[in-house]
């Protein structure tokens, strides 16, 4: 299938105006200006609308009903509260949203999030990617910072335990040698010593406790923490607690009024993090002089990933108008398209599949009457990997 | 923003080290060595790129030109304080500033010691509104085993905790910690241990873990006054065995040190000079048997409290007691009494005058904008005027908020005076510090800067300060040139910036009438 825009924002190569997209089996095959369409592709030649790649939110708990504990739980999934054919989810495809970041509930460190797309009949259609990113809330308390300390040491626990089984095994195994060398000798006099051999089979690791993998995942890099903290001090606590551990982290944090994050704005900045926000104004504490924070963490080098000011219905509608504000406010264009598709994408660990219009990425896409970000444009057309989920397109 | 440019100067500064020729002796050491051996060159490039990174550069302050009131007696008039890593390398005059180093122009201000408050409530450090219930209920419980061997590593440990809990729960954000550093407030006292108030930092807050061993003393409780002399009796016998037993001839090796069983640790502790025993007491009675037990056991107690404490003067004198004093509580006199009782604004005063240590604190130790306004941690340099009022010098004011608290938080060695080898923990104020007019303008903590009056939003507005001018060698002829034509005007002005002359005239001339006016001790 052939699709001709007026104009495409790709949000990873910039703006395409005259774009054509050719689509096939829900991916992207290519995109480009004004390319030649072969005879006999079905092709939508829509010139007055302008194309951008499905709406992601990293950061929702949608139609999910579970209620949470305080403890630390890393194992627990977002996706065991899953319920298919949410009739809920058809309002996010209309607005937009072709990817949804779910997050378990709770304090302490609740467990990982799952990225799903807000269509199909099973749980198994639904969910993209589960273990998208461990949560962990973090605030300036001893508690909350030894729990995050105690996660880690009990990997060095477990490697420890590790470590001494696997020598246990290697004796026992040399001392099986060396009496199979024995009995050779003993020209195999002995079939209860063959017995014994024969038990000691290859090495079998440990199985890693519940509580204990997701940190093991985190340390190797197959899973990605999310440190949901609440102000400036809550962050020099983070970096405190985590010390010299090095693994993937991003940063979640609600933006009230009187925060005063942009006090470590350069030192997010600095280890360029990606710092998940609410696209709001804030005030500066004590005044009533609004501060855009997420362009200061912008300006310091960190990267930016929006999400819906609330949860709610009305929340995912009104995104775009609510990031719109922000760009009229200095935020840069680019970056506020890039905050709504591919750096949540990122986030749940997505980046090389959905959140931009590129060759070889899922063909999700919002088209629109205007620019995304003008109030009188409206969405005219959903398409999640390939299926039109929104609209008519005749 | 201060912040800031700071944490980029951190960046920058190891560049400039290396590139002027600031680095340390090992760096060129392993240079010099890598001629010799081709084969370890990349290996030793690579160990001089870690120490490069790792190496904690210098980092130099300098405070310009003001008025040092040192805090031992001194004042150096156009002085600078040179810090280096936190510690005040040097003061004086024509010093040589690393060109590197944050400069703060405090011309025609004064330069004092931080102030220390001896109680803080713990907003102060600790950001109101959050509670312990986002917190996190899986604390896995700690072994409490009793192991009579290891009792001084438990109390190590137990140190530790409180270093813990401090510093896993600081906020160096909070806006009361602004309000404390604005006060020129830069030690404190939280969960028993005294803390530095540093501003965007958590490393290396506390600088004692404790340094009291808090007792009662009082005449409504008869039994708990038996049972501290009882401890005393038997933590003194216990020292008087120890000391016996440490002094044995070396033929009695197998003779066993005498059993502390049921000896009082702390009181031990403050016999043995260790810790200092305070004690909150008002009433004469108790304070005048108090002195006298202390006297019989040779402490030093600290009382807190005090009031009636000029009633039995000299006798506190005797025992060497500091007294942490509110100046502005208040005491009926017993009308049953036929000597003097109650309280009074010389309390301070006469306190100090039979040799007793004055360490002053308000009635409110948060940050209080409500009923008590004027009367929390935020005026502490107006309770301290409250005693100055009834009498106590100007000097022994100024200790009563810097060098006694550190004395009795055990931090003396470190901050409460400044002095080359101490911390450079200082404020820069308008005028004298204790004087009701005075704002602090700037505020260093660690030899960083934490506070600015002109950056932060509390007070930039009340009587701003004029925009400095930058400085330049050109220039500098023509600023003279000015201060020189203003000067003549009086010779008093010679102190104040020219910027600051309009303003300060006014004050001048408001406290010609004034005769108590404070500034005028101080010039």
């Amino acid at each position: 299938m052939a699709i001709r825009v007026g104009r495409a924002e790709t949000v990873s190569h910039g703006t395409i105006e005259h774009a054509v997209i050719l689509v096939e089996n829900g991916k992207i095959i290519t995109i480009g200006q004004d390319l030649p369409i072969d005879r006999g592709i079905p092709t939508l030649d829509r010139p007055d609308w302008t194309v951008m790649p499905g709406l992601v939110n990293a950061y929702s708990r949608y139609g999910l009903r579970g209620q949470g504990g305080a403890g630390s739980t890393p194992h627990q999934l977002a996706s065991a509260e899953l319920y298919p054919r949410d009739a809920t989810f058809d309002d996010l495809l209309e607005y937009g949203y072709t990817t949804l970041g779910l997050y378990p509930p709770g304090n302490g460190i609740p467990g990982q999030a799952v990225a799903i797309r807000p269509s199909g009949d099973r749980v198994s259609d639904l969910i993209i990617r589960d273990h998208a990113y461990l949560k962990i809330l973090l605030s300036s308390n001893a508690g909350s910072k030894k729990m995050l300390r105690d996660g880690f040491a009990s990997v060095d626990k477990f490697d420890e335990k590790e470590a001494k089984n696997l020598e246990k095994w290697e004796k026992a195994k040399e001392k099986a040698e060396k009496k199979k060398k024995k009995s050779k000798k003993d020209d195999d006099e002995k079939d209860e010593k063959k017995e014994e051999e024969e038990k000691i089979g290859d090495y079998e690791p440990l199985v890693p406790d519940d509580k204990v993998l997701p940190f093991i995942q985190l340390r190797s890099g197959e899973l990605s923490a999310m440190f949901a903290i609440r102000t400036a001090s809550d962050y020099i606590h983070l970096i405190d607690a985590i010390g010299e551990e090095e693994f993937s982290w991003s940063l979640r944090v609600p933006l009230r009024d009187d925060i005063n994050l942009y006090e470590v704005a350069e030192r997010i900045g600095k280890l360029e993090k990606c710092v998940l926000v609410e696209p709001r104004l804030t005030l500066h504490p004590g005044t009533r002089r609004s501060r855009n924070l997420p362009n200061e963490l912008v300006g310091a080098g960190a990267k930016l990933a929006f999400m819906p000011r609330s949860d709610s219905e009305r929340g995912h509608k009104e995104w775009r108008l609510n990031v719109a504000e922000l760009i009229v406010a200095g935020l840069s264009r680019d970056v506020a398209l890039r905050a709504m598709t591919l750096e949540p994408a990122t986030l749940l660990g997505l980046g090389e599949r959905v959140g931009s219009l590129e060759e070889g990425k899922d063909a999700n896409m919002v088209f629109l009457s205007g620019d995304p970000f003008e109030g009188t444009s409206q969405i005219e057309a959903v398409m999640l990997e390939g299926q039109i989920v929104f609209g008519e397109l005749n | 923003m201060k912040l800031q440019s700071k944490t980029l100067l951190y960046l920058i500064l190891p560049l400039l080290a290396v590139v002027s020729g600031f680095a340390p002796a090992t760096f060129s050491a392993s240079r010099f060595t890598l001629d010799d051996k081709d084969d370890k060159k990349d290996k030793d490039k690579d160990a001089e790129g870690e120490e490069d990174e790792d190496e904690d550069k210098d980092r130099y302050l300098a405070v310009i030109d003001g008025d040092v009131y040192a805090g031992t007696g001194a004042v150096l008039r156009g002085a600078t304080i040179l810090s280096k890593n936190g510690v005040i390398e040097e003061i004086g005059h024509d010093l040589w500033i690393p060109e590197e180093a944050e400069i703060v122009n405090a011309k025609g201000m004064r330069v004092y010691p931080g102030m220390i408050a001896v109680e803080a409530n713990s907003s102060i450090v600790v950001s109101s509104g959050r509670s312990a219930d986002e917190g996190v209920t899986d604390l896995h419980p700690v072994d409490h085993e009793i192991d009579p061997v290891k009792v001084f590593e438990a109390l190590a440990d137990e140190l530790m905790e409180t270093r813990h809990a401090v510093e896993d729960s600081y906020d160096p954000f909070g806006q009361n910690l602004l309000l404390a550093l604005a006060t020129g407030i830069t030690s404190t006292v939280s969960n028993g241990a005294a803390i530095k108030l540093k501003r965007g930092e958590i490393d290396d807050l506390v600088m004692n873990e404790g340094n009291y061993a808090a007792m009662t003393w009082s005449s409504n409780n008869p039994a708990g006054k038996r049972s501290l002399r009882q401890k005393f009796e038997a933590a003194s016998a216990y020292l008087r065995d120890y000391r016996k037993w440490e002094r044995r001839p070396k033929s009695d090796k197998d003779e066993k040190p005498p059993s502390d069983k049921d000896i009082d640790k702390n009181v031990v502790a403050v016999l043995s000079g260790q810790k200092r025993a305070k004690f909150t007491s008002n009433e004469q009675g108790d304070l005048l048997s108090l002195a006298r037990f202390a006297q019989e056991y040779e402490f030093r107690p600290i009382i807190e409290g005090c009031i009636e404490g000029w009633t039995v003067a000299a006798e506190l004198g005797r025992a060497g007691a500091t007294a942490i004093i509110t100046p502005r509580d208040r005491r009926d006199r017993d009308e049953n009494l036929l000597r003097e009782s109650g309280s009074t604004i010389e309390n301070a005063a006469i306190l100090y005058e039979h040799g007793v240590q004055i360490a002053i604190i308000p009635s409110d130790t948060s940050m209080n904008m409500g009923g008590v306004m004027g009367r929390d941690l935020m005026h502490l340099p107006i309770e301290v005027g409250f005693a100055m009022r009834g009498g106590l010098p100007e000097s022994a004011a100024l200790e009563s908020v810097t060098v006694v608290p550190a004395r009795l938080l055990g931090i003396s060695h470190r901050v409460g005076t400044l002095e080359v080898g101490k911390d450079c923990d200082l404020i820069v104020t308008d005028g004298d510090l204790l004087h009701y007019q005075t704002f602090v303008q700037y505020t260093v903590v660690d030899g960083s800067l934490a506070y600015d009056k002109q950056k932060e939003i509390f007070f930039a507005h009340i009587r701003p300060r004029a925009v400095e001018e930058v400085l330049d060698p050109g220039e500098e002829v023509v600023e003279d040139a000015e201060a020189d034509t203003e000067s003549e005007d009086s010779e008093e002005v010679e102190e104040l910036t020219d910027e600051s002359v309009g303003v300060e005239d006014e004050s001048e001339s408001e406290s010609e009438d004034d005769s108590e006016e404070p500034t005028e001790d101080g010039r």
